[in-house]
């Protein structure tokens, strides 16, 4: 039998990835380069055209539209769906995929990537010293268990000890909070508390959603704060840099790091106006908020 | 001539659905506020559990809401305690994610929480993509 013969051909995937990810390019590359490492050939779709319609409670019509238009889209690829996003996978259970026809099978990365961790343990070949309490919400877990499995999966990673999580937010992600700030002011003091507590190294978010609102805390000065796929990547030896958390920390400097060229692409006023105000927002510690 | 489906329609219909399911089954034993870990973010909590879900069951109906019902909908986040809570199996969430909707006005009623919707939000998608992705990426993947 030839060598060849042996070799699996990569199943093709489509990684619908979503839209505000987006922020986090290398979460999307490593999710990429992780599924590839698996066996997969993923085509990756997200951004405003594949957008879920979640965000359109006030008008059910546009939701509607973009649903169709996103289904449709998925459709036409005629490949299994790997999904990124927590927000577009409840939606797609709870109204797209059942007012719309869906010719794909679906799943969460997450479950895949569980499914086939005996695959990925023998991947994880770089020592990441670090205690890691994983930042948890009550909600999404009912749908797929991440809050159990996203700790099994950490702890496939060579040096990494993941603590009891002695919190658990409401909610299903931190970002549904941004018109709610009393309660993502006591989420993110609860998880800072209960990190320290626990002597933990690092806060490790499930979903970006919450990446971005607790990576305030690393900018802060208060905890190192990072998403599982980050960890995952970084024990892969995956060289993609984490931008945002350095535009992040940089604040009002962020300009500097992203450059006049890139800024130029999204137009100076629009970055000052919408991106620069995100870059430097703080979240509102009780005490000092810095390190012990 | 075929007629071209009215955007909408099937999701339209599918919330009208579950709303009277929602409507027939729901007893108002209150369990689902009792247990709700954001009610205590209410600009209006509540102190009777059973009355608060009788009016959400009104803004489900298109009628006014009290400033409980409304301040109840208005922090929903979709923790989903409710949903084991309830002890006949309405689905609390789906019932309070309707109501949302329909407070905001997105299902034709009037509106009756202000929509706060960012004129900017997928503008920023939009312009994150072009700072994190390749000419290229941005060509084959958006």
């Amino acid at each position: 039998m030839s060598t060849s013969a042996n070799v699996r051909a990569a199943q093709p995937v489509t990684f619908w990835y979503g839209c505000n990810v987006l922020r986090h390019g290398d979460i999307i590359h490593s999710c990429l380069d992780i599924l590839r490492a698996l066996g997969y050939e993923p085509a990756p779709v997200g951004g405003v055209d594949y957008c879920c319609g979640t965000v359109k409670d006030a008008n059910q019509t546009a939701a509607a539209g973009m649903a169709t238009r996103t289904v449709g889209k998925l459709n036409a690829r005629s490949a299994p769906v790997v999904v990124w996003c927590p927000s577009c996978h409840s939606h797609m259970h709870e109204f797209m995929g059942r007012t719309n026809e869906r010719h794909f099978n679906m799943s969460y990365l997450v479950e895949l990537l569980h499914a086939k961790r005996a695959q990925l343990a023998p991947l994880l070949v770089h020592q990441v010293p670090m205690k890691v309490f994983l930042h948890q919400h009550v909600g999404f877990n009912d749908l797929v268990p991440v809050n159990r499995m996203v700790p099994e999966l950490l702890s496939l990673i060579p040096g990494v000890q993941v603590l009891e999580a002695t919190y658990t937010a409401p909610g299903y992600m931190c970002a549904s909070f941004a018109a709610i700030p009393k309660a993502l002011e006591d989420i993110n003091n609860n998880t800072l508390t209960a990190a320290r507590a626990a002597g933990a190294d690092a806060v490790v978010t499930v979903f970006h959603q919450c990446y971005r609102e607790l990576v305030g805390l690393d900018a802060a000065g208060a905890i190192a704060v990072y998403n599982y796929i980050q960890l995952i990547a970084r024990a892969m030896g995956l060289p993609y840099e984490d931008e945002y958390k350095a535009w992040k920390r940089a604040g009002e400097g962020a300009g500097e790091l992203i450059g006049a060229e890139r800024i130029a692409k999204v137009g100076i006023q629009f970055y000052e106006r919408a991106i620069l105000p995100e870059l430097k927002k703080r979240p509102k510690l009780r005490d000092s908020g810095r390190g012990t | 001539m075929a007629t071209r489906p009215v955007i909408g329609q099937r999701l339209k219909e599918y919330e009208e659905q579950e709303v009277e399911r929602i409507l027939g089954a729901c007893t108002r034993c209150g369990k689902c506020y009792e247990v709700c870990p954001m009610a205590q973010y209410s600009k209006a909590p509540a102190v009777d559990s059973q009355a608060v879900v009788g009016a959400v069951h009104a803004v489900l109906r298109g009628e006014p809401g009290t400033a409980e019902a409304l301040g109840w909908i208005g922090v929903c986040t979709r923790s989903g305690v409710c949903v084991p809570a309830c002890p006949e199996n309405v689905d609390p969430k789906m019932m309070m994610r309707l109501a949302r909707m329909t407070a905001l006005g997105g299902r034709g009623q009037p509106a009756q929480l202000p929509v706060k919707e960012d004129p900017d939000y997928f503008d920023r998608v939009r312009a994150f993509a072009k700072l994190q992705l390749t000419e290229d990426e941005l060509k084959e993947w958006t």
